[in-house]
């Protein structure tokens, strides 16, 4: 016996030898080892049960989860291992040189079912009414294992005290979620994805020994903006949520791969539709470790609603005598005929102009872009309805930043991660769980420099709180400690830059001057960095001082060999908007190869969403077309956008309901959502992905590329012979090389304050609430449901100065507009700024901004009822 | 009913000698630190921060042959060599000092009345790992150990025992003491670092070991109250002192913690090897049967170890003598039980206990501790089925050796040995429904 295993392993070994040699470049050992008779070698760290896997062997498992760390609870995975008497669990057991595993023996088999046996003492088996019956693990585990009996003979206990004293103890956790505690088996899997994948602490164990149960934290809901997860990995019915409960059965339901239409970094996910219906049941998401983890933001998973609402736009819509009436997509195709060309004969072609939204695919996007640059010669067009006073030209520090290359995956392995300008759970979700999965799994470093004390700061070692606009003055601070601490030998950048100091940077910036050492010392010695910069860059009209400020650290701490650093893009598709030149002005490169392809490249001026607004309210443009984009919600300085529509000569607008926009309208086309037809968006990496139609377009709305392609037929200039045409021509242009460029040498950067003025003292940032993204999902019934209003978010000491409680409404005036919000006191937030959500139409909360503000400051009041 | 807290009845000799544990517990004084400095107190603390370096102490401490007095009897000295001598991160030192193995009431005696022996074997253990901060965590309900403990801490901290540069050596040490989370498992050491964390007490699995990633994922070394208060009369009188005592593998004393039917009921502190039969029947000691009553069977280490009949009693209280018994050494809980115990309803009390204290994480153990309640306490109720007790002895094979923590078998070891030993109770309380023993306590 000894014998036999010694040649075992020493076969083992002598593979393994090969393997290390060839290993030893990526610097990983190697091991080998026996499994069910088959030898496998694996990267030291991997647990038989992974091992098992790669090698098609299945091990069940309940408490297991690809991405969180092993806890050993369920023993399901149960294996025997040669020499330890005592049954293993694989998924807590590394593989190590020789083992001689056995997944299938008949002790391991004994064990599994006794594990299955105890489990099932007092589970319900309510299968037939259970939601989870037909994709639930421990229903399959039993089957598998042939468990059809239970000794035991004791009456099951119950938790009753749900709802209405019966098993069905269907207990409210949350806006969403559902638990029935009768069926939970204490994996656990939940409450430790919740804390430590995503950071909350709404969901916990209570009790002990066979009578701990899962519950939502005394007083809280489970609401966090990952919580459908929970749902997702529970491995039986006890997670549901009210989204999918006793909808339709999971058998009568088919799959299809898509992509998420709410956040750029594109998460895979599954729509589940029923076989013979049109219509969508949910979403789940479909594991893509270069990207999601399989994890999906709440967004994600219920944005689809967005297109199952009620509220769809159903026909085309023809305004008659100020009031929209249904029409036929003939009419409606007719009468936008018939006016932009009446406009274009009375004014000159270039008086149309276009807005795209970035949630559309390249096919829409380009068609969208050839109808204005080849039919109307326009280079009025843009897809960017958010961000004021937006800088021309496609080399600016920004934009040049914009356009950095950026691997999600490269976060795992950062030891160094800087959100900057970012609160990263309101819009980048995916890369906030990346940040903290490199932060569980391999200690890296965080750190936050932002104006506020954004939540996803709760793992950071270090985190810059700064004033609000002195975003540059910080990253001048930053370049400056490193200079005088001697961590870089490049001086070029003095006098470049001011204060010229790091102590006079940090006054100015209200934070430390060892604030700014700390942050760099970390840069010089981290090995890896991944840098995200957000929103807060974007939206500011200093955004080219601070991507200078940027580019200055970039340079100078050598960041081109140690990590990316980049302006991520918001939406799912503005990565693709911008490389199929969707812009006013798109860079030489592109602009070539665009009249490459269509022979010609219109010479008119390039204006972008502002100059276009400017210019409709001059009446220099006179008709317009909005696909998708909603820029009186969105645009700051609502006035500025309602002049400009208004005094249009006629708008077309498409979007998937009616928005306040689509209201102005002239025509209102619907739209379909990205459920209903197939179509590629580039994400955030620059990542092409597919997007499968799951259901026929909904209602008469149609996809924006055949809206388009219709437009253009009518005006007698088909864009392309077919759809695949079209493609080719995206293909073109989405391979052409990109050339990331980066300025040569230090840029410039004298900050540019912003006074504050007495009359309006506080701050104002817009975000997304953490459960919405832009427009459109407040019209998700299962997101609504978590937030339906927008809100004004303020520190306790600032709802105590204003003497406001929570949920009490408060006047929020700026010199240009006034709202009426409820208050919303949060930990996750200090005093000097509050925070209003952009989401809720009803709110108008871009009525109290002024586009060329780079700080939006206003005043508060009690309103008394 | 209660134990008397101390007892030693051992001669002056002895106790000059050998004992060190007990020797002072019985003076009010002792707890006082400067009683406890003239009676040598801090003077091992002293001698190692002047002239010992850790690796020496750590050699002491191993070939002194002290092993674990928590339960699991590892030895001392090798537990900290294992933490990791070039390691960037903070190491820690628990004591721990959740002392809620049923029976055991030894470490709750020096918490109270010699705590500063606990402080110093604490300090030199730090020292010995690298640790600057050092915890220990008290079972939540003992109310007067945590107020002792914290006293005697201010007093160690004002008399510059602990603090920053201590004796001059340059060296830093201090101490939280940290109120237990109220719960069994919570002795168990890698749910005690869960608790200490701020989490639910609940055990995770091994590797990583706490010696190389334990609190806060640092090198962390959990020792129980006797093993520590031990180490300061190793590095006073030296490893060959130590292990002159006890036998071969199991040398020194330790405190048993007597109780059940006997006389004498308390704690004595003797060397290992000691008779089990002597320590029970001696008048010295536990004074032999209360009433006059035949002894049924012992629990020897602790609720969790397996029950000894009488003709196995003939046993030396060591590591080794009791594992060639079928039993183990433990906590050194010494139980007694006398003829009119009735076995089912003894592991109805203990199974239910096992059943409450189950942290709940793992399966086996979470869900079988509650089918054996069930199903021992119908027997015990007297509605037992036939195939009953081949029922328990099947889940507690289920339950043994499948956890993440030793509860689980724990929880099982004395059913096994229960049935091993008096099936024919067992079989009895099925066939009729009432118990063959006459028995004091019922649940009917
Ligand atoms: C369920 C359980 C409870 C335990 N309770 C205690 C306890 O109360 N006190 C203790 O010192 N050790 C207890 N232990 C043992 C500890 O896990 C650990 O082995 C011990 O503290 C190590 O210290 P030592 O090496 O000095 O014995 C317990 C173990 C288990 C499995
Ligand atoms: S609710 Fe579901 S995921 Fe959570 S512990 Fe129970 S079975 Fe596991
Ligand atoms: S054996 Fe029991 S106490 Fe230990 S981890 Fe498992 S459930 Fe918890
Ligand atoms: S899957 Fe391994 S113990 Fe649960």
């Amino acid at each position: 016996m000894q014998g036999k295993v010694g040649v075992f392993v020493s076969i083992g070994i002598v593979m393994a030898e090969q393997v290390k040699k060839e290993q030893a470049v990526s610097g990983v050992p190697m091991v080998t080892a026996t499994i069910d008779g088959r030898e496998v070698t694996v990267p030291k760290g991997t647990t038989v049960l992974e091992a098992a896997r790669e090698m098609g062997i299945h091990i069940p498992t309940f408490c297991w989860h690809p991405k969180l760390k092993s806890v050993g609870a369920c023993r399901m995975c149960y294996v025997e291992i040669e020499r330890m008497p005592k049954l293993q669990v694989s998924c807590a057991t590394e593989v190590m040189e020789g083992m001689v595993i056995q997944t299938a023996s008949e002790q391991v088999l004994q064990g599994r079912k006794a594990v299955i046996e105890f489990i099932l003492l007092n589970h319900p088996l309510d299968c037939p009414t259970c939601d989870k019956g037909g994709e639930c693990d421990l229903q399959n585990h039993t089957f598998a294992h042939a468990v059809d009996d239970s000794r035991y003979s004791f009456k099951k206990a119950r938790y009753t005290d749900g709802t209405d004293g019966t098993t069905f103890d269907d207990k409210r956790l949350g806006p969403e979620i559902v638990l029935n505690r009768n069926r939970c088996i204490l994996c656990y899997k939940c409450v430790r994805a919740n804390k430590e994948a995503f950071g909350e602490y709404d969901l916990g164990v209570y009790e002990r020994g066979n009578i701990a149960e899962i519950n939502s934290a005394p007083g809280h809901e489970v609401d966090n903006p990952f919580s459908g997860n929970l749902v997702e990995i529970c491995p039986v019915g006890a997670l549901t949520n009210s989204d999918w409960r006793y909808k339709i059965r999971v058998w009568l339901t088919q799959t299809t791969s898509s992509i998420c239409n709410m956040t750029s970094s594109g998460s895979n996910i599954l729509f589940y539709k029923e076989k013979n219906h049109n219509k969508i049941y949910r979403v789940t998401s479909r594991m893509n470790d270069s990207i999601d983890d399989g994890w999906l933001p709440d967004v994600s998973r219920y944005g689809y609603q967005i297109a199952t609402t009620e509220e769809r736009l159903k026909t085309p819509l023809i305004k008659k005598d100020g009031k929209q009436v249904e029409a036929t997509w003939d009419e409606a195709m007719t009468v936008i005929h018939n006016r932009f060309t009446e406009i274009a004969e009375k004014k000159g072609k270039v008086c149309l102009g276009g807005l795209a939204s970035p949630y559309l695919d390249n096919d829409s996007l380009h068609s969208f872009n050839k109808l204005f640059r080849t039919v109307f010669k326009s280079n009025n067009i843009d897809f960017r309805s958010d961000y004021r006073m937006l800088p021309e030209g496609a080399d600016s520090p920004y934009e040049m930043l914009v356009d950095q290359p950026f691997t999600i995956a490269d976060i795992d392995d950062s030891d160094l991660i800087i959100s900057f300008g970012s609160d990263l759970i309101r819009e980048h979700p995916n890369e906030y769980l990346r940040m903290r999965k490199a932060y569980n799994f391999k200690r890296a470093k965080v750190v936050s420099i932002n104006p506020y004390a954004v939540k996803s700061a709760d793992i950071a070692e270090l985190e810059v709180i700064h004033s609000i606009g002195r975003a540059e003055t910080v990253l001048n601070g930053i370049c400056l400690a490193a200079m005088e601490m001697g961590l870089v030998n490049n001086q070029d950048l003095t006098g470049k830059i001011a204060p010229a100091t790091t102590a006079e940077a940090a006054s100015d910036a209200g934070v430390t001057e060892d604030d700014l050492k700390e942050v760099a010392r970390a840069i010089s010695s981290a090995k890896k960095i991944s840098f995200i910069c957000g929103e807060m860059v974007s939206r500011s009209i200093a955004r080219d001082t601070i991507a200078s400020a940027l580019w200055n650290l970039y340079l100078l701490f050598g960041f081109k060999d140690k990590g990316q650093m980049a302006i991520l893009p918001r939406y799912a598709n503005s990565r693709g908007a911008g490389s199929l030149g969707l812009l006013p002005s798109p860079s030489d490169g592109l602009r070539n190869t665009l009249s490459g392809l269509w022979g010609c490249f219109p010479e008119s001026d390039p204006n972008n969403t502002d100059a276009m607004l400017a210019l409709m309210r001059k009446e220099e443009i006179s008709g317009f077309f909005i696909i998708g984009a909603n820029p009186l919600m969105l645009y700051p300085d609502r006035q500025f956008v309602t002049d400009g529509l208004e005094r249009l000569d006629f708008l077309v607008a498409c979007d998937l309901f009616e928005t306040d926009t689509t209201e102005l309208a002239d025509v209102v086309l619907p739209l379909s959502s990205w459920a209903e037809y197939d179509g590629d968006y580039v994400n955030l990496e620059g990542k092409v992905q597919h997007a499968r139609q799951a259901i026929k377009p909904l209602y008469q709305s149609k996809p924006a590329y055949e809206i388009i392609t219709m437009v253009a037929e009518k005006f007698g200039a088909p864009l392309f012979e077919s759809i695949e045409a079209c493609r080719k021509e995206v293909d073109e242009l989405l391979s052409m090389t990109h050339s990331t460029k980066f300025p040569s040498q230090f840029l410039e950067v004298k900050p540019c304050y912003e006074d504050a003025e007495e009359e309006y003292p506080t701050p104002l940032l817009i975000c997304d609430d953490p459960h919405h993204c832009g427009h459109r999902t407040e019209k998700s019934q299962s997101l609504s449901n978590f937030v339906s209003e927008a809100y004004i978010e303020m520190s306790p000491e600032k709802a105590e100065k204003l003497a406001v409680k929570d949920g009490e409404s408060v006047r929020v005036e700026s010199p240009v507009g006034k709202i009426v919000v409820p208050v919303r006191i949060s930990d996750c937030i200090d005093n000097n700024v509050v925070l209003i959500p952009r989401n809720f139409a009803s709110t108008q909360v871009t009525s109290l901004l002024m586009r060329k503000r780079r700080l939006d400051r206003v005043k508060i009041t009690k309103v008394d009822e | 009913m209660f134990y008397s807290p101390v007892r030693t009845n051992a001669s002056e000799a002895e106790k000059n000698e050998k004992l060190h544990l007990f020797k002072y517990v019985e003076d009010p004084q002792q707890k006082n630190v400067e009683t406890f400095e003239s009676r040598n107190g801090y003077s091992a603390w002293k001698k190692v921060l002047s002239s010992m370096s850790a690796e020496q102490v750590i050699e002491e401490v191993k070939s002194s042959g002290l092993r674990g007095r928590g339960g699991a009897g590892f030895p001392t000295g090798l537990k900290w060599s294992f933490v990791p001598k070039d390691s960037p991160k903070a190491r820690y030192l628990c004591c721990n000092a959740d002392e809620s193995e049923p029976g055991t009431c030894k470490d709750r005696v020096i918490m109270e009345r010699d705590p500063h022996a606990i402080i110093e074997g604490m300090a030199i253990a730090s020292y010995a790992i690298g640790c600057h901060l050092m915890f220990i965590y008290i079972r939540g309900e003992f109310g007067e150990c945590i107020r002792s403990m914290e006293r005697a801490a201010q007093e160690a901290r004002d008399r510059g025992h602990l603090g920053k540069n201590i004796y001059g050596s340059g060296y830093d040490l201090d101490i939280i003491v940290h109120s237990g989370g109220g719960a069994y498992i919570c002795g168990e050491e890698r749910a005690l670092l869960n608790s200490l964390e701020g989490e639910r007490g609940m055990s995770r699995i091994r590797p990583p070991f706490p010696a190389i990633e334990g609190l806060y994922a640092c090198p962390t070394i959990v020792n129980n109250v006797e093993s520590l208060a031990t180490v300061p009369h190793i590095i006073n009188r030296g490893a060959s002192w130590y292990s002159s005592m006890g036998t071969e593998k199991s040398s020194g004393t330790k405190v048993f913690s007597l109780s059940g039917h006997v006389n004498n009921p308390g704690n004595y502190e003797v060397e290992l090897g000691f008779s089990l039969k002597k320590l029970i029947f001696d008048p010295a000691y536990g004074g032999g049967m209360k009433d006059g009553k035949q002894l049924k069977g012992v629990i020897p280490g602790g609720a969790s170890t397996p029950f000894l009949t009488p003709d196995m009693i003939d046993v030396n209280l060591d590591y080794e003598s009791l594992a060639s018994v079928g039993s183990m050494l433990g906590s050194g809980a010494v139980i007694v039980f006398n003829e009119d115990t009735c076995i089912v309803w003894t592991i109805l009390k203990l199974i239910h206990f096992f059943r409450h204290e189950s942290c709940g994480k793992c399966t086996p153990c979470r869900e079988g501790t509650g089918w054996l309640e069930q199903v021992v306490r119908r027997i015990e109720m007297g509605q037992g089925e036939q195939g009953d007790i081949e029922k328990i002895e099947d889940v507690c094979g289920n339950i043994f050796g499948r956890t993440i923590c030793p509860l689980g078998d724990a929880a099982v070891m004395p059913i096994q040995s229960a049935i091993k030993h008096w099936r024919d109770e067992w079989q009895y309380h099925i066939d009729h429904g009432s118990c063959k023993v006459k028995s004091e306590f019922s649940f009917q």
